[in-house]
């Protein structure tokens, strides 16, 4: 081991506290927000020492907005809600769609196979907008416009080309040999994908379906297209909440702050596989 | 049951890995598939099983023809040279696999596992996942499940290879009970020469992408058709030497280290043709000078095994052979040294193709004998 | 050979061998055909004169949408403003990654920890992370406002300010996505093997060139993925723009997403929105292709080759 200086020890200690500052700061400076009261936030100069309110929570999740004008409804609610189901149904038909397709190119590799899998995921680059702008014409025609169904079917563009790379990956880490034994025992196809392959790449499955819940969740371009206000997920209807709610500082930040818990809880839970998921199953953490 | 491989072609992309590949087996055979490493033994029985397909040729089982027959309706059982046990099953579910297939009932599967894990001296460790498991406890699973379903066809892919040598002793001298207990037609592969010898009735010699040869251990072993057979098969290896044969005074001979060393007078036809004598090392002994056929070797270096020695010499003209003698006999061990060679045994080969050269006991043409 | 039978046909439902992989991935892609049909509308949109206002002036003028990009400066402005973000952020981004990657290299619990929760901006939804930034930069009560006052920047304007809206931009994009590439090359350091270090630190090399000499080319792979990736995605940047100042103020933000947005909905040019996006499209699809051909290195390289 080299020996290091104090010097060096020192610059290395403030570099990594002014990183943590900079990542940390906005998400505990919002959390501080989400329990104050209008009064406390347009104090000048801002201060840290206050008494925190559960008010903004309450009125999110009663659906009721006191303000001075009187009382308003608000629908956040609704948008957890939608983000909740939007996120959780694409992710199954994803992995529905996705785990099939992923064992035929990972494992029984046929002709075309490898154009088939780049083609899915040049999806993943391709501009969003290109697809949702005609999208949301052909929607209008075929009556799927600010439906759930054209919503999840739309959300395969960033959840199936996840799921599909790696799954994949895991799928070809288990030995041949093993699906060929259970085969050559008197297994089917379809018994030896279930009971072998499956299991195997459950971990992969999990780590997958889990990113791919993160991505749709976090998704904006999507709804702020097709979807009407009653459909909207957090994301949009955190902005549409900004100018509803005028000057309720206080609840957007509790709205912002439920709305990023659920993706942080996921995240933290799925850490193991978060490097493989974000580069495509390409770099194993 | 009887399997009949005729005219196998299998590619993979470019490379030819099995070209043209006839073999049949009878019923409640064990056929040795013995090979060096790359010559397609391994594909040879997954084609066999039913996971690839053969480019061209066809493989047929109890007279049924096997093309487009899926694996799991083949009755095969098979044993993987790295196991390729299930990983999320325990000993007893892994041997189970081939039962639970057919649907057997929980009692009758537990029976049966129970009965070949005792079999196997397994039916302690069977609730252990494969990676509780020492490699021999692997290797003995394996095993069970391959026999647990009681196939008609059981191919063994060199069971023996990843395990210790310790095991691999036991194993071989428990294998051929175990196997002949089954009553069922068996393709064992190996790479190894003693385990193909112990184990085969008969032995098929996978060599470049082809069988050269087919034959009884000892038939393989005394009468290899060719310099490579003989060269895979004896440890030491058979002694390889240039020679051509020449009329003499007393029948065939050929010149070794200046001494006329005299041939099996069937071998008379060859003479004056380029050869190849092949001589095991354990034919050749060491003589006092005046011996018939003696000749003179330059002892350079002993090596003492437990049942046997091993000594390398050089003949006059520096060429090496290797002798052996049962160990704890005595023989010289440095210095020169005379050997006669154990005419009997002599194989010659033909130098251009290394194909064996038959005798011709027709062509007697005189007595001489070495006493 | 007479006797060769065929064998009695099972029972049961039995897909051919050859068929199953086309039936495993068919719903796939059935699932992303829907998706490629679009993609061939606006192909088809980019070449006509179409306005959602005047549908009855809708007609082909074939390349006349493209053309007109030539003398059209706001299509200029577009492309200047779509690459200074992303050659600012995905620059910015790449040091500062590359930097905090450097400082977390040894595998300790504190790093870990540190790692992990330089995570949590990336888990923010960008559209949220931007609400969250104008929180900060609001003139009246926003704690950034006040930091700059108290610097001496009186009536710092931050996104409003034509001057400043851009670093605005760009400082929330480095907050999401700095984490990204700092995580994939801490991975790749970890995973690079240690005997070069342990030759160099023997031979008393000096540090800075083991960085320039080792580290950065055996890196080379991962900061390649890195940046391809991040590139790809902040030409397209959409989410943050928009949440921040829908392309504004004025045209100042007005990358390719955004301003093709502007003109679907605001001003109903379907044409010059379609032709912006294949544009868009157009590089995307170059850079996507250099960048699948480098991951797929990188993946087999991880993979160890299967």
């Amino acid at each position: 081991m080299r020996h290091t200086s104090t010097f060096e020890r020192v610059l290395r200690g403030t570099a990594i506290t002014l990183v943590i500052l900079f990542f940390m700061f906005p998400i505990f400076w919002i959390f501080l927000m989400s329990f104050q009261t209008n009064e406390t936030i347009l104090r000048v100069p801002p201060s840290v020492v206050f008494q925190p309110t559960f008010s903004n929570y309450a009125a999110l999740i009663t659906g009721k907005l006191e303000t001075a004008a009187g009382s308003l409804e608000i629908n956040f609610m609704r948008n957890l809600w939608n983000s909740l189901f939007l996120s959780t149904a694409s992710v199954a038909v994803g992995l529905l769609l996705g785990i099939p397709a992923a064992y035929a190119f990972g494992r029984l590799k046929f002709r075309g196979s490898e154009d088939i899998a780049f083609t899915l995921l040049s999806f993943r680059f391709a501009p969003p907008l290109l697809v949702l702008l005609p999208l949301t014409i052909y929607f209008q025609k075929l009556g799927l416009a600010d439906t759930y169904f054209g919503l999840i079917w739309v959300y395969q563009l960033i959840v199936l080309p996840l799921i599909l790379w790696i799954v994949r990956g895991y799928f070809e880490d288990i030995p041949a040999d093993i699906e060929y034994a259970y085969r050559i025992a008197g297994h089917s196809w379809f018994a030896t994908f279930r009971k072998v392959a499956l299991p195997l790449a459950g971990p992969g499955i999990a780590a997958a379906g889990l990113l791919a819940f993160i991505f749709a969740w976090n998704n904006f371009i999507f709804a702020l297209v097709l979807a009407s206000a009653d459909k909207q997920p957090v994301t949009v209807g955190a902005l549409a909440f900004v100018t509803a709610s005028g000057i309720q500082y206080g609840q957007v930040a509790a709205g912002i702050v439920l709305s990023i818990l659920p993706t942080f809880a996921l995240a933290l839970y799925a850490q193991r596989y978060l490097v493989e998921g974000l580069s495509l199953g390409a770099v194993k953490g | 049951m009887s399997l009949k491989l005729t005219d196998i072609v299998k590619r993979f992309k470019t490379d030819t890995v099995l070209d043209g590949v006839s073999l049949e087996v009878a019923d409640d055979e064990t056929l040795v598939l013995f090979g060096p490493s790359g010559a397609g033994k391994t594909v040879l029985l997954r084609l066999i099983a039913g996971v690839f397909d053969p480019d061209e040729g066809t493989i047929v089982i109890d007279g049924y023809d096997m093309a487009g027959v899926e694996p799991e309706d083949r009755g095969i059982g098979m044993a993987f040279q790295n196991f390729a046990l299930f990983p999320h099953m325990d000993a007893h579910a892994n041997i189970a696999a081939p039962l639970t297939a057919r649907r057997d009932t929980t009692t009758a599967i537990k029976t049966r596992v129970e009965e070949v894990a005792k079999l196997l001296k397994i039916d302690h460790v069977l609730d252990h996942k494969p990676k509780e498991l020492s490699n021999g406890q692997k290797q003995r699973t394996a095993l069970g499940r391959a026999l647990a379903g009681e196939p008609s066809i059981l191919l063994l892919d060199d069971p023996l290879r990843n395990v210790d040598a310790k095991l691999r002793f036991e194993m071989r001298l428990e294998l051929p009970r175990l196997l002949r207990e089954q009553r069922t037609t068996v393709i064992y592969v190996t790479q190894d020469y003693k385990e193909a010898m112990a184990l085969g009735d008969r032995i098929a010699v996978l060599d470049h992408h082809g069988i050269s040869q087919v034959g009884t251990p000892e038939e393989i072993y005394l009468t290899p058709r060719t310099t490579n057979i003989a060269r895979l098969f004896g440890d030491p290896a058979i002694n390889l030497l240039d020679v051509t044969p020449e009329r003499g005074e007393s029948g065939v001979h050929a010149l070794l280290s200046g001494a006329q060393v005299p041939l099996d007078p069937g071998y008379s036809g060859l003479i004056g043709r380029d050869c190849i004598l092949g001589v095991r090392p354990e034919a050749i002994s060491f003589v006092d000078a005046d011996a018939p056929g003696a000749f003179e070797v330059e002892i350079e270096a002993e090596t003492p095994l437990n049942e046997k020695t091993v000594t390398l010499a050089a003949t006059r003209r520096h060429r090496e052979i290797l002798i052996s003698r049962p160990g704890g006999t005595p023989g010289p061990d440095h210095g020169t040294a005379h050997v006669a060679i154990d005419t009997g045994a002599v194989l010659l080969f033909d130098r251009a193709t290394g194909a064996r050269l038959e005798r011709q006991p027709a062509q007697q043409v005189s007595q001489g004998e070495s006493a | 050979m007479a006797d060769i039978a065929r064998p009695k046909p099972r029972k049961g439902f039995r897909i051919s061998r050859g068929l199953l992989p086309y039936l495993l991935s068919l719903p796939a892609l059935l699932a992303c055909i829907g998706i490629l049909v679009p993609f061939f509308t606006a192909v088809a949109y980019s070449l006509q004169r179409y306005r959602l206002s005047q549908p009855w002036a809708r007609r082909w003028n074939w390349g006349e949408n493209y053309l007109n990009f030539l003398s059209d400066s706001s299509f200029w402005n577009t492309l200047k403003v779509s690459l200074t973000y992303a050659f600012l952020t995905v620059g910015v981004e790449l040091l500062l990654g590359l930097g905090i990657a450097l400082l977390l290299q040894k595998r300790s619990r504190f790093n870990n920890f540190v790692s992990i929760m330089l995570l949590m901006p990336l888990m923010t939804a960008p559209a949220l992370a931007s609400l969250m930034w104008k929180l900060m930069t609001n003139p009246g009560f926003g704690i950034l406002s006040y930091f700059a006052s108290l610097i001496g920047l009186e009536d710092f304007r931050w996104a409003s300010s034509p001057q400043t809206a851009m670093l605005t931009v760009v400082l929330v994009d480095v907050w999401v996505y700095t984490p990204f590439i700092m995580i994939l090359l801490l991975a790749g350091l970890r995973s690079l093997p240690q005997q070069p270090f342990e030759a160099a630190a023997l031979d008393g090399v000096p540090r800075l060139f083991v960085f320039w000499r080792i580290t950065l080319p055996m890196l080379t792979p991962f900061l390649l993925t890195a940046t391809l990736f991040r590139v790809i995605e902040s030409i397209q940047q959409f989410d943050i723009i928009y949440a921040m100042t829908q392309g504004g103020p004025g045209d100042r933000l007005t990358v390719f997403q955004v301003e093709a947005y502007l003109n679907f909905f605001q001003s109903t040019n379907v044409g010059r929105s379609a032709a912006l996006l294949m544009i868009l499209w157009a590089i995307t699809y170059f850079l996507s292709n250099v960048f699948i051909k480098n991951w797929l290195k990188l993946r087999e390289k991880q993979r160890g080759d299967i």
